[in-house]
């Protein structure tokens, strides 16, 4: 389908690559053919143009979740509590914990780390 | 690698300079305190993203966390063979990916969505035509109205495949060959998945914009 002028490139391929183009998939001479003729097809601009704004519309509607902390504190200390399992191979390794089982502070007799200590 | 059990994001993906950092070059000497601080440094800070594609892949808070969880996880158990200078973000999002499809999907109590994939020839043939330019931008205003919820209502109803493919292309701005080593499929097959996944998505939004009332009858009839 045409939109009646003549072009180039026929507006029914232009309108088949348009997600190409919009998500940066084409190649660069592909690309200027494409926005040449959207610089000169006015129907083909117009619908261009929706794709684009409903692509941005989607980003900025359907991100954005933020992780609960619950999630982090317990990642963290998973991944602690593994890597002191294998800390333990290599290196004496003190462990401190509160009352409820958590780890309060890790040291090895290697040397310490700071950032090992729980955040609070 | 047919045969092998679990393949969790082994093979190279693409690098991505804004990934990657100088000082993650030489690790074959690290121990597991530089390892983890090296996966607290680069892969925590990924942690919000993942679960918001976890959720948008269960569409359920719960079920998001226990997956990202999953994930994270076994990226840690296989953090020592990730290659420095490869794209951390693309191997987090395949190793979340097959943890679902793998694992995951079959334990969830909702019925997974099968992906229609056969039945969207007459869009397809709608996608290559022109319509007025005031049909459109009546249209766009619309869309614009609709809050928040009502487009990650529409994505959450697309079929699972598409959904994703449309996720991680239009949110997370994934490449296209990206996203083919995120789903374990052919480029073609990428592309088709968008092709429909968006296609779905822009008439289910505009019919819920014309419910709404944002876009009377007259301005979507095609």
């Amino acid at each position: 389908m045409s939109c009646g002028d003549p072009h180039d490139t026929d507006c029914s391929e232009v309108l088949a690559e348009l997600w190409l183009f919009l998500d940066n998939e084409c190649d660069h001479q592909r690309g200027e053919l494409l926005r040449r003729h959207l610089d000169e097809c006015g129907p083909c601009l117009v619908e261009f143009g929706l794709e684009e704004h409903l692509k941005a519309l989607l980003a900025r509607k359907c991100g954005g979740d933020h992780a609960p902390d619950a999630l982090r504190h317990r990642l963290r200390t998973s991944i602690r509590e593994i890597m002191l399992r294998q800390a333990v191979l290599g290196a004496e390794v003190i462990v401190q914990q509160d009352n409820d089982g958590s780890i309060v502070e890790v040291s090895t007799t290697v040397e310490s780390h700071a950032w090992l200590s729980t955040e609070s | 690698m047919p045969g092998r059990p679990t393949v969790i994001g082994e093979e190279p993906v693409p690098t991505d300079s804004s990934d990657q950092r100088a000082e993650d070059q030489g690790v074959q000497e690290e121990t597991p305190e530089q390892r983890t601080a090296r996966f607290e440094r680069d892969a925590m800070p990924l942690l919000d993203q993942l679960y918001a594609a976890a959720l948008r892949m269960t569409r359920n808070p719960a079920d998001a966390e226990d997956l990202v969880q999953e994930t994270y996880l076994k990226a840690y158990g296989a953090f020592a063979s990730f290659r420095a200078g490869t794209n951390l973000r693309a191997w987090l999002y395949r190793i979340l990916t097959n943890t679902y499809i793998n694992g995951y999907r079959k334990r969830q109590r909702q019925p997974v969505a099968q992906p229609t994939e056969e039945i969207t020839d007459w869009q397809l043939a709608q996608a290559a035509q022109h319509t007025s330019a005031g049909l459109r931008s009546a249209e766009m205003d619309a869309l614009d109205q609709l809050p928040d919820s009502d487009v990650k209502d529409a994505l959450s109803q697309l079929a699972e495949d598409f959904r994703m493919a449309v996720y991680l292309a239009d949110v997370e701005g994934f490449a296209y060959k990206e996203i083919a080593e995120i789903m374990g499929t052919p480029i073609g097959t990428v592309m088709s998945r968008l092709h429909r996944g968006r296609k779905q998505l822009r008439d289910m939004l505009t019919g819920v914009a014309r419910e709404r009332g944002f876009l009377r009858d007259a301005e979507v009839a095609s």
